[in-house]
């Protein structure tokens, strides 16, 4: 399951999610192009003092979320030592797993409508040219929400398969599983008319019109 | 708007993909709570979609509450609330919290008072502690009651629920039944299970599209049950 957000409240959730994001931002463009060792030194460090001070499941699950990060790591790793140039490949590697931690900290502590009301303040000067920041953010909650669905559905495919054939389902199952994607989009499609369809960006002078035009055809 | 309570369909159908699914039908329905039974494919989720403005009817006219639930999706929304039979189509937020503050910004509450809304109503049913819950976490039954808090947040005249006890276990089901006996709203139900309904005010029994009982539960869940079983006893001919 896809559990982003750390669900007993810690000092870190109480900062405003804008605060964080920016604090964030300023960290990448300070560390992307000093890729020296006292910077990422104070990178890693930093990062890891931070989810000590959250607690050991804040540790536990950062390591977890950082787990995908591995092959790309050993093979940038494999080619530096290739190369001959293990510090700097270590530096690469440290660099990209110090920030990435840093996101995933940011995430595991902020709400995710909190993270979509900044998305949608950043966005908001687009919707001069047309763009709806509040049903990009609607299609961010989505996937996320999607996504546990989806796997589950891809487990009872395979399920279904193997009980039925002693050989592993492998890709045979993507077509039925991209139909049931399709069928469950309609589904919400339906679920989401019945709550008023997709929102419009909150505009303070015409709250109480909102939401609800979308679909009155 | 002229203000009624109920529903009112007149002369609606609805097709699909050339064969009739619903109608022509004509009813109103005033009473605090309707079954509705029927085998599959005879028409009762869509006439629930229809009651709920998901479905444009073919011809005719639907009315909750007064509303035009097809057209006037704003006034739609405080007129009619539906309960789906799988959680999982309905839940649209990753957290409880966001799912039931959803319905409140929809209507036009602006995002913190609808978070605090939500949050009381989470608090008014005794799940003040779901609020940051993942909802994927929630057992079956737990999502099945969440749609329904989401629903209730919105405060709605009408609900309708297609099947909404499908797959629940004892325990579960009866506290849901519970939770949508105890509602002061009008209620519309979707069931096979007959038991569901002994004590509603009306039940319509939908066949191939078209009404084949009306009236008291007591009257047509008899009819109801003494049909199904017949049929039931024959061998079945499918093509």
């Amino acid at each position: 399951m896809l559990a982003l957000t750390l669900e007993t409240p810690t000092w870190a959730h109480r900062l405003p999610a804008g605060a964080k994001m920016a604090a964030m931002a300023l960290v990448m463009v300070a560390v992307l192009p000093a890729s020296n060792v006292p910077v990422i030194a104070a990178l890693v460090g930093v990062t890891a003092a931070l989810y000590a001070s959250l607690g050991a499941v804040a540790v536990r699950r950062g390591l977890r979320l950082l787990r995908p990060l591995a092959l790309v790591v050993a093979v940038i790793l494999a080619w530096h030592w290739w190369m001959d140039a293990v510090q700097q490949g270590a530096l690469i590697c440290l660099r990209i797993l110090g920030l990435v931690a840093l996101a995933n900290l940011v995430t595991m502590t902020t709400r995710l409508d909190d993270m979509m009301a900044v998305i949608e303040w950043l966005l908001g000067p687009l919707r001069r040219v047309g763009v709806n920041p509040a049903a990009l953010s609607l299609a961010l909650a989505l996937t996320i929400r999607c996504i546990p669905v989806l796997l589950g559905k891809a487990g009872a495919l395979a399920e279904a398969w193997r009980a039925r054939s002693p050989r592993r389902p492998g890709v045979r199952v993507a077509v039925p599983l991209a139909l049931a994607a399709l069928d469950d989009a309609e589904r919400i499609s339906e679920a989401l008319r019945a709550r008023g369809g997709i929102p419009r960006a909150q505009q303070p002078d015409r709250r109480r019109k909102r939401g609800t035009e979308w679909n009155d055809r | 708007m002229h203000r009624t309570h109920g529903i009112d369909l007149s002369e609606v159908s609805v097709t699909h993909d050339g064969r009739r699914a619903l109608g022509p039908l004509s009813l109103r329905l005033s009473e605090a709570r309707i079954g509705i039974v029927g085998r599959n494919g005879s028409g009762k989720s869509t006439l629930l979609r229809v009651i709920a403005g998901l479905v444009t009817p073919d011809a005719g006219a639907v009315r909750v509450a007064g509303a035009d639930v097809v057209r006037d999706r704003a006034a739609a929304l405080r007129a009619v609330g539906i309960l789906f039979q799988n959680p999982d189509h309905q839940i649209i937020f990753p957290t409880v919290i966001e799912e039931v503050a959803f319905g409140l910004t929809q209507l036009g509450a602006p995002r913190a008072e609808a978070r605090r809304r939500a949050a009381e109503v989470l608090e008014a049913q005794g799940r003040a502690g779901w609020a940051d819950r993942s909802t994927h976490a929630l057992s079956q039954g737990q999502r099945q009651f969440l749609c329904l808090l989401a629903v209730l947040a919105m405060a709605p005249q009408t609900i309708v629920l297609d099947e909404p006890f499908t797959g629940l276990d004892i325990p579960t089901r009866l506290q849901l039944g519970r939770a949508i006996a105890g509602l002061s709203q009008q209620v519309v139900m979707v069931t096979h299970d007959v038991a569901l309904l002994e004590g509603f005010d009306r039940v319509l029994w939908l066949d191939g599209g078209e009404l084949r009982g009306d009236g008291p539960a007591a009257t047509v869940l008899a009819a109801f049950t003494d049909a199904m079983q017949a049929e039931g006893a024959r061998d079945p001919c499918w093509p």
